[in-house]
C-alpha cells in the first residue's frame, strides 16, 4: 500500500484556514503540487497485500529480445521488491514495504519454496546479505541475521544504536548492499517531495563499516535512491534516483548517477536532472557544482534496482552493461516505464539505453498494468531474477542461442 | 459492559474455532459486531458493507499481520489465509450499506463539517459523495462515534500501519473539527453511494 493517497492534503495550503490549526509538517509526497494541479487525482497505485495465485501472473506477456525467455520462479511473496542472493546462490531473501516481512525463497532446482524470515517490521525494504549474514534494514530498525541460509532458526542481532538512524520515514525505507570495498552503503531519502531536507541527515548515501561503525557520507544531494551497484571494471558506484513529483508529465527525469568520488553533490533541492533548477527551492546558480547524471531515466519511470552483468549465460555483448528497472510511472497522465532497461558505456564513457523486458503495462493511454517490475538480481548460472511487487512474483530470465544464429556458425 | 462484551467474544470465539474459514458461522461472526448484512449497530464499531473490495482486503491483512493493532479484530482474522480474506472482502463489499445514525442531525454539526470537509478536501481521495474507492474506505453513512475516534487516532499518530498520507491530512485539526466532520460524514447519504445502485467510480 505505498499509495494511500490523500490529495486531501494539497489542501492544506489551497484552502481557507481551519480552526485550530498548527504549523503544517511536510505533507510527503504531497509538497510542491501547484495550484493548477490541485484537482488532479493522479495518485500512487494501491499496492497488492494478498498472494497472487499463478494463474493471475501471465508471466507470457513479457516481450524480451530473440533468444531470451521469462518465466515464473517463485511466488507467493505481497509486495516483495529487493532482492538478496545467499552466498551459494540458493536462497534469495526479498524485503517488502507496508506488509511488514521479509522472505526466503529456497531453490530446490525444480521447484522453489518461500517462508517468511521475520515480520511486523516498519518497511524492511532493505536486504543484503554478506559473509553467511543477511542484513535487513526497516525504517527504524536494523536487523542481522547469522548463518540463516544453513539455520533457519538463526535469531536476530539488533544493530539499530549503531546507525544513527533518523527520525522522518518519508522516503526512509531502504536498498541497502555491501560494495567491493566490504562497507554496507545505506541511502537516506529526503522525507519530502520537496523542500530544504529538516536537517543535515537526508537525501544522501552513506556507508557504514558492516558493524554499524566508520559513518561515512558519500554523496549529498539525492533525493530518494532506491537501487544501486558498482560497475564490475571501475568499481564505481552507480545509483538510480527518483525525481520529485508534481511538475507536470515532462518531468523531472528520474536520475542514473555515477559516483567518481566521494563527496560529489547530485543537486536536491535545487537542482534536477539534466541541470535544471527547482521552481519552488530556489537559491542562485541551483546548479553550480552539481554532478550531472550518467543518463536520464525518464519522467517519473520510478528507477529502481540496477545490476551490472558479469554472468556467463548471455550474449557477450551484455557483459558489463547494466539491467536497470523501471517500476513505472503515476504521477504522470501517460504511463512510463514499468519495463528492464540495458544500459551500456560507450569507449567515450558515455551511458546509453535500449529496451530490455517489457510488458508489464498493456496498451499506451491510460494505466493497464498487471506488474510492477521492481529489482534484479545475477544467479550463479548468469540468469537474471526480476522481482515484481505488484504481483510477489520473481520472474527468471535466461538465455539459449536462436537455432536460426547457431545455424550461421 | 465488560462482562457483556466479554460474554459476546467467548460465544464468537467459540464460534470461530468450531467453523470452516468461509461459511455462514464465520460471517454470522462478523456480523455479531459488525452488525446484520455489516451494518454496524454498536455505534463504536464501524459499518463494512458496501466497502472497497482492496480497502476490506488491506485492512484484514494489516490487522492479521499486527500491523494496524486490535485486541478484538487480532483473534478473529489470526490464521486467516490471504484467499479466505479476499472472499470475506468481496462479500460485504458487495452489501448494500445503510446509514446508521438514527438521531437528528445538529445544524450547526453539519454546516461546520461540511465546511471542513471541503477545505481538507476529503473527497479527491474518498471521492465527491464519499463511497471510497479502492484502498480508500467509504465514510458515507460510517458509524459517527467510530468516525471520530480514528480521525482522533490518524491525528495523534496511534492508527498507523498503512500509510501516513491521513495522519498528515488531520494534522492540527482541532477536536471540534473531527466531530463535525464525523457527524457530517455519518450523515452523508449511504444509499445512493450503494453498489449495484451506482456504477463503480
Amino acid at each position: 500500500m505505498n499509495k494511500l493517497v490523500a490529495l486531501a492534503v494539497a489542501a492544506a495550503f489551497a484552502a481557507p484556514a481551519l480552526s485550530q490549526d498548527k504549523p503544517k509538517p511536510p505533507p510527503a509526497w504531497h509538497q510542491g503540487k501547484p495550484a493548477a494541479m490541485a484537482e488532479s487525482k493522479l495518485a500512487p497505485h494501491a499496492g497488492k497485500m494478498t498472494e497472487t495465485p499463478t494463474g493471475d501472473i501471465p508471466v507470457s506477456k513479457l516481450k524480451l529480445p530473440a533468444g531470451f525467455k521469462a518465466e515464473l520462479w517463485a511466488s507467493g511473496m505481497p509486495g516483495g521488491r529487493a532482492m538478496a542472493v545467499s552466498d551459494d546462490g540458493k536462497k534469495v531473501y526479498l524485503g517488502t514495504r507496508v506488509i511488514g516481512r521479509v522472505y526466503e525463497v529456497t531453490d530446490a532446482g525444480d521447484k522453489r519454496t518461500v517462508r517468511v524470515v521475520v515480520d511486523k517490521l516498519t518497511q524492511p525494504s532493505g536486504v543484503a546479505f554478506n559473509k553467511g549474514s543477511l542484513y535487513v534494514f526497516a525504517i527504524d530498525k536494523v536487523l542481522r541475521f547469522d548463518g540463516i541460509a544453513a539455520n533457519p532458526n538463526a535469531q536476530p542481532q539488533d544493530l539499530t544504536a549503531k546507525f544513527d538512524l533518523p527520525k522522518e520515514q518519508h522516503h526512509n525505507w531502504k536498498y541497502v548492499a555491501f560494495g567491493p570495498d566490504g562497507k554496507l552503503y545505506v541511502p537516506f531519502g529526503a522525507p519530502c517531495n520537496i523542500c530544504e531536507p529538516p536537517s543535515k541527515e537526508y537525501a544522501q548515501i552513506r556507508r557504514y563499516n558492516a558493524d554499524g561503525s566508520g559513518k561515512e557520507v558519500i554523496a549529498t544531494g539525492v533525493r530518494n535512491s532506491v537501487g544501486f551497484d558498482w560497475h564490475p571494471k571501475t568499481k564505481e558506484l552507480w545509483f538510480t534516483d527518483h525525481g520529485r513529483d508534481w511538475a507536470g508529465d515532462k518531468g523531472f527525469e528520474d536520475e542514473l548517477n555515477r559516483v567518481t568520488k566521494v563527496g560529489l553533490n547530485f543537486g536536491f533541492p535545487y537542482c534536477h536532472a539534466n541541470g535544471q533548477p527547482d521552481p519552488d527551492v530556489k537559491k542562485a546558480k541551483a546548479c553550480e557544482g552539481v554532478t550531472r547524471p550518467a543518463l536520464l531515466m525518464g519522467p517519473h519511470a520510478a528507477a529502481m534496482g540496477i545490476k551490472w552483468y558479469t554472468g556467463k549465460m548471455f550474449p557477450a555483448e551484455y557483459q558489463n552493461t547494466a539491467f536497470v528497472v523501471r517500476k513505472g510511472s503515476w504521477n504522470r497522465e501517460k504511463p512510463f516505464g514499468f519495463d528492464v532497461i540495458n544500459v551500456r558505456v560507450g569507449e567515450d564513457g558515455k551511458a546509453t539505453s535500449r529496451p530490455f523486458a517489457t510488458g508489464w503495462q498493456e496498451g499506451g493511454e491510460g494505466y493497464k498494468f498487471w506488474g510492477r517490475p521492481a529489482y534484479v538480481a545475477q544467479m550463479p548460472d548468469g540468469a537474471l531474477l526480476v522481482s515484481d511487487e505488484q504481483t510477489g512474483a520473481i520472474y527468471r530470465i535466461s538465455y539459449q542461442k536462436p537455432k536460426a544464429a547457431a545455424k550461421k556458425q | 459492559m465488560l462482562s457483556l462484551r466479554v460474554g459476546r467474544w467467548a460465544v464468537a470465539l467459540t464460534a470461530l474455532f468450531l467453523s470452516p474459514v468461509f461459511s455462514q458461522e464465520r460471517l454470522e461472526l462478523c456480523a455479531a459486531c459488525h452488525g446484520p448484512g455489516g451494518n454496524s449497530v454498536n455505534p463504536q464499531i464501524p459499518s463494512i458493507a458496501g466497502q472497497p473490495k482492496l480497502f476490506i482486503e488491506n485492512q484484514l491483512i494489516l490487522f492479521r499481520e499486527e500491523l494496524r493493532k486490535s485486541e478484538q479484530m487480532l483473534p478473529v482474522v489470526k490464521g486467516l489465509k490471504d484467499p479466505e480474506i479476499i472472499k470475506l472482502a468481496e462479500h460485504f463489499s458487495k452489501l448494500p450499506a445503510k446509514g446508521m445514525e438514527a438521531g437528528p442531525a445538529n445544524a450547526a454539526l453539519m454546516k461546520t463539517g461540511l465546511e471542513r470537509a471541503k477545505a481538507l478536501r476529503c473527497g479527491i481521495c474518498h471521492l465527491a459523495d464519499y463511497r471510497g474507492q479502492n484502498q480508500i474506505p467509504r465514510l458515507a453513512g460510517q458509524r459517527e462515534a467510530y468516525l471520530e475516534a480514528e480521525m482522533r487516532a490518524y491525528r495523534d499518530g496511534k492508527r498507523t500501519g498503512g500509510d501516513t498520507i491521513m495522519a498528515a491530512a488531520l494534522y492540527g485539526v482541532g477536536d471540534a473539527d473531527l466531530r463535525a466532520l464525523a457527524h457530517y460524514l455519518s450523515r452523508s447519504s449511504v444509499e445512493r453511494v450503494s453498489p449495484g445502485k451506482v456504477s463503480k467510480p
